[in-house]
């Protein structure tokens, strides 16, 4: 290099390496809650667009928490057949459904022996509180078996504390493969329809092979079955986001 | 179709019926029409003026109006006739009003006995040789004949029908919904003729109802929503019962 003065040319020290931390970046977890995305059909969207104006309108007043199947959730509900007229049930969520104000979950208990499932509405005015005791996530989305389980793993104390929750980020996965009773049960849950990792099946070899007679491999290659919520997600969480902070 | 709930906390199944450009078209006089009392005629949704010949237009050229998918009449006392022209909004029905909804019902085709008129048909063992949802028997053998109006299999849906008396719990009139309750004939985005009922017990039920319509251009300024009395707006707290 030629010198300015006969100098030896100034120490340039080499550029510091910027690490870009793509994992805390992608784990930015938005929740949608599942009521919000708009069915496959030939409906007016203005319907949609009314019907979230009215949920986002109760949640303005009325705080639903985030929960996934698999939570353990309190619900306090006006009861007119109640003495204090006010109701509390505690329940792990089995399934969520329905969509916009119709949306319903469904919660189970064990209580002194006799299995209870009640399906409580969402946008209920009744429900006066909802509380999450504990969270997370289970292996499935549909937690129907635990009706063919040991009543074991569907029992929680009524008293049950809300458990602390450490991070606000990750929600922990519960990889617990529940025992069943015996044979028979409510659905023929080994079969590939239901898809259900969450349960140890005891069953001998023979009975798993025929239950995969009934797979239909081809599904998840069907395009016509494909329905992709990315963009119609984005611009639903946008309305929301806006409208919540107004 | 949606849920609606009430102040203490029933809930009850709404359908959405949106007014859709409704413009009045045309009026008969008494005399013109064959009927007892003077008709308007409405035109409903916007429509293409391309696919039908020009003198399919003359009524929509008249009243200065685009081409409508759907013409009705409606019989209407002296004093409630309305220009031709006039738009015609959902604020013209106020919550609380009780509703005749008309409309095509969703057609099935050709149907066999059971599922068109519910027949029982025949049981499915015990040696039925061929026969499990036919009619049996269609007439006496004193009859000699099978009478008119026989019940049999044919073509079932897609002919017009009403529900009576439902009410309106809500009206939006930025979008021009009505909400009405329970179900209304016909499939999704089909169109229906909404009607003041005609039942005796709803004969009184609507006190001051905008009179001949709701003009936009008037001096009446109404909130975005108009809701029935007894609906739990989501405005308010959880219900609680005492």
């Amino acid at each position: 290099r030629v010198s300015s003065d006969g100098k030896p040319p100034k120490f340039q020290p080499p550029p510091k390496p910027v690490i870009i931390d793509r994992k805390t970046q992608k784990e930015e977890r938005r929740f949608l809650s599942p009521e919000f995305i708009p069915p496959r059909g030939r409906t007016d969207p203005l319907k949609y667009y009314i019907e979230r104006k009215d949920m986002i309108q109760r949640r303005k007043v009325f705080n639903i928490p985030e929960f996934y199947v698999g939570h353990v959730l309190a619900v306090t509900t006006a009861d007119p057949h109640a003495r204090d007229k006010s109701n509390r049930f505690v329940g792990i969520c089995i399934q969520r459904g329905g969509k916009g104000l119709g949306a319903t979950f469904v919660l189970r208990n064990v209580i002194e022996d006799q299995g209870i499932e009640i399906c409580y509405e969402l946008y209920s005015p009744r429900i006066q509180a909802i509380e999450v005791l504990k969270l997370e996530k289970r292996l499935d989305e549909n937690l129907m078996y635990l009706r063919d389980a040991l009543p074991e793993y569907s029992t929680f104390d009524v008293n049950m504390r809300p458990v602390p929750r450490m991070d606000h980020e990750e929600i922990p996965v519960n990889k617990l493969q529940v025992r069943m009773k015996p044979k028979p049960w409510s659905k023929r849950w080994e079969r590939p329809k239901y898809n259900i990792k969450g349960i140890k099946f005891d069953l001998p070899e023979h009975q798993m092979k025929a239950a995969q007679k009934w797979s239909q491999p081809w599904l998840e290659f069907d395009m016509l079955r494909e329905y992709d919520t990315s963009k119609i997600e984005e611009k639903i969480r946008k309305e929301l986001s806006e409208e919540l902070e107004k | 179709m949606m849920p609606i709930w009430t102040k203490s906390g029933e809930k009850h199944a709404v359908t959405l019926l949106k007014v859709q450009d409704c413009h009045v078209l045309r009026y008969v006089p008494k005399e013109e029409s064959g009927g007892k009392s003077a008709k308007l005629l409405v035109g409903g949704k916007n429509v293409s003026p391309f696919s039908k010949p020009e003198s399919a237009h003359e009524i929509f050229k008249e009243a200065g109006v685009p081409r409508k998918q759907k013409v009705t009449t409606f019989n209407v006392t002296e004093d409630a006739l309305i220009k031709p022209g006039t738009p015609l909004y959902a604020a013209h029905f106020r919550p609380g009003q009780f509703v005749d909804v008309t409309g095509k019902t969703i057609g099935k085709g050709f149907q066999g006995v059971v599922k068109r008129w519910g027949f029982k048909g025949q049981p499915a063992s015990h040696g039925q040789t061929k026969t499990h949802r036919r009619p049996g028997a269609i007439s006496t053998n004193k009859a000699a004949k099978v009478y008119r109006g026989k019940k049999m299999p044919g073509k079932m849906g897609n002919i017009y029908r009403t529900s009576f008396g439902l009410k309106v719990w809500r009206i939006n009139t930025k979008h021009d919904i009505i909400y009405v309750n329970g179900s209304v004939p016909g499939h999704t985005n089909c169109l229906v003729k909404v009607r003041d009922s005609k039942l005796p017990t709803y004969k009184d039920c609507n006190k001051n109802p905008p009179f001949p319509t709701f003009f936009a251009d008037g001096d009446e300024e109404l909130p975005e929503d108009l809701f029935d009395e007894e609906i739990f707006q989501f405005t308010d707290p959880s219900v609680t019962l005492t």
